[in-house]
Formats: structure tokens, C-alpha cells, sequence
């Protein structure tokens, strides 16, 4: 088989597969009957899941991202304004940058 | 309230997301020129965003894309890394699975991080129209293939996007919906489980599962917090 055909066949892969992570929740959930306790626990999982990505990106960073971060996050508490809490972020994860390297 | 996936709803979810999907085409820009690199033609790289659609993965693969290719590793990083979409499955399976089977792969098709927080934001605010998710991921969609197809055509050349502050795009949107849901009545303690869990398991644990652990912990905090 010759590179390209391999290079398709990789992308295939790579795409059937995010495929199946996106369709099998709902799909494994079809089998499960939904007690008040599951219920719960779906509800619970909807949130800690974003806790957890965000908890995992600041483990791997460095005191930058979290300034920014917490820069952000008083804005966003300040000013219950989402897109101002995001951009004041960014801003402050940048102007780290330029002056800190 | 009734669950549905209407044009209306994934108009709004288009633009509920514009602007972060406008913050998106610089790392669609920074995949295309990275995908080039590792020696994928332009056309190759367009397709695998136009299919794939998975920012985490794509770019994880690159580091493995020699020939070669070994498609059962490129198979199960792309499972690992992508994991944290079975549980927003899971956890959208109660409206989810209220649609038609067609709408329900419908909804799938787009789950990524971004739409799936703004979802939780919609549901919070009694909107349960699907539309909203498809939206926002059709958006999102449309800025990473141009994104793609631009760093692929400009041959590799890219900038460090950190010195923009673009790597805190995803950060700083997760950290609005948490603080929002708080403001909301959304309980604390599975957020703090769940991100404590993350934390510690990212030692011993592959980056992907930690947050798969976190996001388990934090649903059986939820579940134990109310007896």
C-alpha cells in the first residue's frame, strides 16, 4: 500500500474514532434507566467535567495562566460579564507575555 | 419543558459562539501549518479537520504521523484524548435521547468542549433546544477548517499564539461557565471534587484520563451530597 493510500487510511481512523466518542454517551445512556440518582449523578458530571479540564490545564501551566485566570475570574465576578471576563484574561495572559516572556 | 433540535436553535447557537470561534482560527491556522510540517499535503490536513474536528487529538497525532503510520496508536490516542466527549454524551443523553435517532447523531456530530459548556449555560436557563449545541459546534467548525486551510496554504510558517494570550481561549470561556453556573445555584462540591481528582490523578494518570477521573468523582459527589 503507498503512503497516500495510508495517509487516507490514518485519517479515517482518527476520524472514526472521535466519531465513536461522540456518539456513544447518549448511546450507552439508551441502556441505562435513569433513576433520581443517576440523574443526579449526570447532572453532577456535566459540571466537574469543565472543573476538571480547567483544574488539569492549570496543574500543567505556570503561575501565567494561572494570574490570568484569576484575573478573569474577578472580573467575571465583579462584573457578571462573560465576554469581558474572557478578553480581560487573554489580555492579561498576553501582556505576561510581552513583559515576562 | 420539550426537548427539540430546530434551524432556529442552531441559528442561535452559531451566534451564542461566534466570538469564540473567531479565537478559534488561530489554532486551526497553528494545526494547519503544524500538520504541514509533519509532512501532511494541504488537502490532507483540511480533510483531517473537516472530519476529525477534535483540536486535542489532531494535534496529539501529528506527534506520531511518520510512516509507517501506526494506525492502532493513532487509534487510541484519538480515543484517549477524546474520552471527555463519552461523558458530555452521557451527561446530554436526557435530552439527547429524547430526539429521533437521526437529530440524536445530529447533535453528536459537532460535541466539543465549547459547545458543550454553552449547552450547560442554555439548559440553566430552561432552553432546551439542541439547536443551540449543533450551533455553536457548526461554527466553531466552520472557523477551525478555515483556519486549517489558511496555515496549511501559508506552508508552515506560524507564530507562537501564547504570546497573544490565545492559549487562555478555552480556559477563560470553562472559567465564565463554572463561575456562572455557581451564580446559578450549581453546587460547588462536585466542582471541587472533581478538580482536586484531576489534579492529583495527572501524575499517574495519561492527560485525558485525569480529567475522566475528575469528572467521575465529581458525579459521585453529587450523587452522595444528597443521600
Amino acid at each position: 500500500m503507498d503512503d497516500t493510500t495510508m495517509v487516507w487510511i490514518a485519517i479515517l481512523v482518527v476520524t472514526v474514532a472521535t466519531l465513536f466518542t461522540r456518539l456513544v454517551g447518549p448511546e450507552i445512556m439508551l441502556r441505562v434507566k435513569l433513576t433520581p440518582a443517576r440523574t443526579r449523578f449526570l447532572e453532577a458530571l456535566s459540571t466537574s467535567v469543565i472543573a476538571a479540564i480547567l483544574a488539569g490545564f492549570l496543574a500543567r501551566g505556570s503561575l501565567r495562566e494561572a494570574v490570568a485566570l484569576g484575573i478573569g475570574a474577578l472580573v467575571m465576578v465583579t462584573t457578571r460579564n462573560a465576554m469581558a471576563a474572557m478578553f480581560v484574561c487573554i489580555a492579561a495572559a498576553a501582556t505576561w507575555s510581552a513583559v515576562l516572556g | 419543558m420539550t426537548v427539540t433540535l430546530t434551524g432556529k436553535g442552531v441559528l442561535a447557537g452559531m451566534r451564542r459562539l461566534a466570538t469564540i470561534a473567531l479565537l478559534v482560527f488561530p489554532f486551526g491556522f497553528g494545526y494547519g501549518a503544524a500538520a504541514i510540517n509533519a509532512g501532511m499535503t494541504p488537502i490532507e490536513a483540511i480533510a483531517m479537520s473537516a472530519l476529525v474536528f477534535a483540536g486535542a487529538s489532531q494535534f496529539a497525532v501529528l506527534d506520531i504521523w511518520v510512516q509507517p503510520l501506526p494506525l492502532l496508536s493513532l487509534a487510541l490516542i484519538t480515543l484517549v484524548v477524546n474520552a471527555r466527549h463519552i461523558i458530555f454524551g452521557a451527561a446530554l443523553a436526557p435530552d439527547i435521547n429524547t430526539l429521533p435517532r437521526r437529530k440524536r447523531i445530529l447533535a453528536g456530530l459537532f460535541l466539543s468542549d465549547a459547545n458543550f459548556a454553552d449547552m450547560q449555560i442554555a439548559r440553566r436557563n430552561g432552553d432546551r433546544d439542541l439547536g443551540i449545541l449543533v450551533g455553536g459546534g457548526l461554527v466553531m467548525w466552520i472557523f477551525w477548517v478555515i483556519g486549517t486551510a489558511a496555515g496549511a496554504l501559508a506552508g508552515g510558517a506560524t507564530e507562537d499564539l501564547s504570546k497573544f494570550g490565545l492559549d487562555m481561549v478555552m480556559a477563560a470561556f470553562f472559567m465564565t461557565v463554572m463561575i456562572g453556573g455557581l451564580r446559578s445555584g450549581t453546587p460547588a462540591l462536585p466542582l471541587i471534587v472533581g478538580a482536586i481528582v484531576a489534579i492529583v490523578t495527572l501524575s499517574f494518570l495519561p492527560v485525558g484520563w485525569n480529567v475522566l477521573a475528575g469528572a467521575f468523582a465529581g458525579g459521585i459527589a453529587g450523587v452522595l451530597r444528597r443521600g
